[in-house]
């Protein structure tokens, strides 16, 4: 057995292993009581939204948080103007009749006008909100439930893409499904380790402990999450709470968000590598150690995959100039060939265990389907999704790896 | 803060027994898939050898018109195909395994009871099917050539119609290969022999192959055989 199988094999029996450990996590937590706020107890939020150039989206965010159940005497909404050369604060502005505080400073990045919306807020619990997402009306209330169990610093909702149109919203679409199951599961491991700077929410206790936003920070959500861990806090995730952002539709634009995230993971684990201890129960132990092997191995195999495959353009190649480039002799499809393949599929333990694989992503997405109630498009994304996931994860985190040593320089947009 | 504890060891446990029989569940999928297709491939092999057999004596003894042998085609499709199959199940199985090597020593013989039942019929009836034999090696060293070889093999078999190869794996264990070795002086492997009179070694180009095949009559005038150009056992 080759090298390349060793590895092969190895990252297959980790997921395995990983994947059976995950449901059955899940399920055994679908017995535990959960300690909710009720209506009457929901204590006072402030929802903090920062923007730089967001004429376009603003107005739809407003108004999807605008339209939230949460008891507007017990609701405070902040709009921070980061130094926009649009016209965002023009638009912002319309919005100061229904309530919303706005404030406007001079360019800084997101974690500064974060911020400073926490200095500004009266609020006991502090969401931060994209100034492109959209919420579900209930979703406010149901995050904020959670907070009756006071070790909880953190809520993570149920993210999700907005309607996609092009091929990679596509599989960004069913990427941010299968999320779904996962964040619910590493929540009953108290593993949550990345929590979604579109709309998370915190105790503002925990900032006025432990500080703000880090201002310096590519990903300063994932900062802040990793930051709770490290001090001890449960990150809870509220999987009945949609929120909708919008995925980058260009490859230029998705390459650039994926860089500044796996740049962003590498240097906030490294800062708090000591996470990966047993003091960390499941999540040092098991979840952030399965995670990065399982990078690593999706890193290899990728590059392993572009290589094998350039060598084989180039063989073929060399045999079609060697056949006179005569297509049709090449390409002869009948019965027999048919049944070789199939033959060759059925016998192959890579091609079952993917087919095993393919159907836990059933499971996921089945799961993501019934908390979304209305999925769009679920068997053609899923088409594009194992088409074309496995290569852009593999190129995005070889291209993040490269900036990371070389130390290039990575910005927001 | 307070050492968190591990949620529960026993689900660890328990995924770990899950997982390690779900992953060995897969090999033995996969091995019993293999199986099933080598059992097949072992029925339609007996198959195949009766045929051949049964349309040599009806010819022989019976005085049937062995120009007119409908199964002649299929015959010929089902070799090739069984050929690569075998092939599959020996890379799967490996290469010591002796029921894989059992099949393919008799599939070594019904080739060249086929290879003889073409030669009755370019006799008797006047034809030119033309033939190709090809030796060679699963080697790791040489499989990459040897791939080569065979998918410029298939190409000539796609443009010539009137052609049957078959291919022998030289370093079987069989009388019969040591034999054929030694009648066509086979030295090293990829070694291509063309109509029985022709050399050619690692063929690089298919112009190498086709200089030394005939254009041909018989296939096209008899339709039922006009697709009779395979590579056996590739």
């Amino acid at each position: 057995m080759g090298f390349i199988n060793i590895v092969i094999y190895t990252s297959i029996y980790l997921g395995l292993i990983a994947t059976t450990f995950y449901i059955l996590s899940y399920v055994a937590a679908k017995k535990d009581k959960v300690l909710l706020f009720s209506d009457k107890e929901l204590p006072r939020v402030s929802v903090i939204i920062p923007a730089y150039n967001e004429e376009k989206t603003i107005e739809t965010t407003f108004n999807s948080i605008l339209a939230s159940d949460y008891p507007k005497e017990k609701l405070e909404i902040i709009f921070v103007n980061d130094g926009s050369k649009d016209k965002t604060l023009q638009v912002a502005n319309k919005f100061k009749k229904n309530g919303i505080k706005i404030f406007s400073k001079k360019n800084g990045g997101k974690g500064s006008a974060l911020n400073l919306g926490i200095k500004k807020s009266t609020g006991e619990i502090i969401f931060s909100m994209d100034a492109d997402t959209i919420v579900d009306p209930k979703s406010l209330k149901n995050m904020t439930r959670y907070f009756k169990n006071e070790e909880i610093m953190c809520v993570s909702p149920a993210i999700v893409t907005q309607k996609p149109k092009s091929i990679l919203q596509r599989v960004q679409y069913t990427e941010y499904l299968l999320g779904l199951f996962l964040r619910k599961t590493f929540a009953t491991l108290n593993a949550v380790h990345i929590t979604p700077g579109a709309f998370s929410a915190y105790r503002k206790s925990f900032f006025e402990k432990y500080g703000g936003y880090d201002e310096g920070n590519i990903t300063e959500d994932l900062e802040l999450s990793l930051r709770v861990q490290y001090y001890g806090y449960k990150i809870e995730n509220s999987a009945e709470s949609l929120v909708y952002t919008v995925p980058p539709g260009k490859f230029s634009h998705l390459l650039k968000q994926r860089r500044r995230w796996y740049a962003g993971l590498m240097k906030n684990l490294w800062h708090y590598k000591k996470i990966i201890s047993r003091k960390y129960g499941d999540l040092g132990m098991f979840v952030l150690p399965i995670a990065m092997v399982s990078i690593f191995f999706a890193v290899f195999v990728t590059i392993y995959f572009i290589f094998k495959t350039l060598f084989e353009i180039k063989d073929e190649l060399i045999l079609l100039s060697n056949i006179n480039y005569d297509f049709n002799s090449l390409f002869e499809i009948n019965s027999y060939v048919i049944e070789r393949l199939f033959f060759l599929w059925i016998t192959n333990p890579i091609i079952v265990f993917i087919a095993f694989f393919i159907i836990i992503t059933g499971f996921y997405l089945s799961y993501a389907s019934k908390k979304l109630g209305k999925t769009y498009g679920l068997m053609t994304n899923l088409f594009f999704f194992y088409l074309l996931f496995a290569v852009l994860f593999g190129f995005w985190w070889i291209v993040s790896v490269i900036y990371v040593l070389f130390n290039r320089k990575i910005s927001w947009k | 803060m307070e050492n968190r504890k591990i949620k529960s060891k026993k689900r660890y446990v328990l995924a770990f027994i899950i997982g390690t029989l779900i992953f060995i569940l897969g090999f033995v999928l996969t091995y019993s898939f293999s199986y099933i297709e080598y059992q097949r491939i072992s029925n339609v092999q007996s198959q195949i050898s009766y045929e051949i057999f049964n349309d040599k004596l009806d010819s022989s003894l019976f005085g049937e018109d062995i120009c007119s042998v409908e199964s002649f085609r299929r015959v010929s499709e089902d070799l090739g195909f069984q050929g690569r199959i075998i092939d599959d199940l020996e890379r799967k199985f490996g290469k010591q395994d002796k029921r894989v090597l059992f099949r393919k020593q008799f599939y070594t013989l019904i080739e060249l009871e086929h290879f003889e039942f073409v030669k009755e019929i370019n006799e008797k009836c006047s034809s030119d099917i033309q033939t190709i034999l090809f030796f060679y090696s699963n080697d790791e060293k040489i499989i990459g050539e040897a791939e080569t070889a065979g998918e410029l093999l298939g190409a000539v078999s796609s443009r010539n119609q009137n052609l049957v190869i078959y291919s022998f794996d030289i370093d079987l264990k069989s009388d019969l290969i040591t034999s054929l070795k030694e009648k066509y002086e086979i030295k090293e492997p990829l070694t291509i022999i063309i109509n029985e009179q022709n050399i050619v070694i690692a063929p690089e180009n298919i112009l190498e192959i086709e200089k030394y095949l005939q254009s041909n009559s018989y296939l096209e005038q008899n339709s039922s055989l006009t697709n009779n150009s395979m590579v056996i056992h590739l």
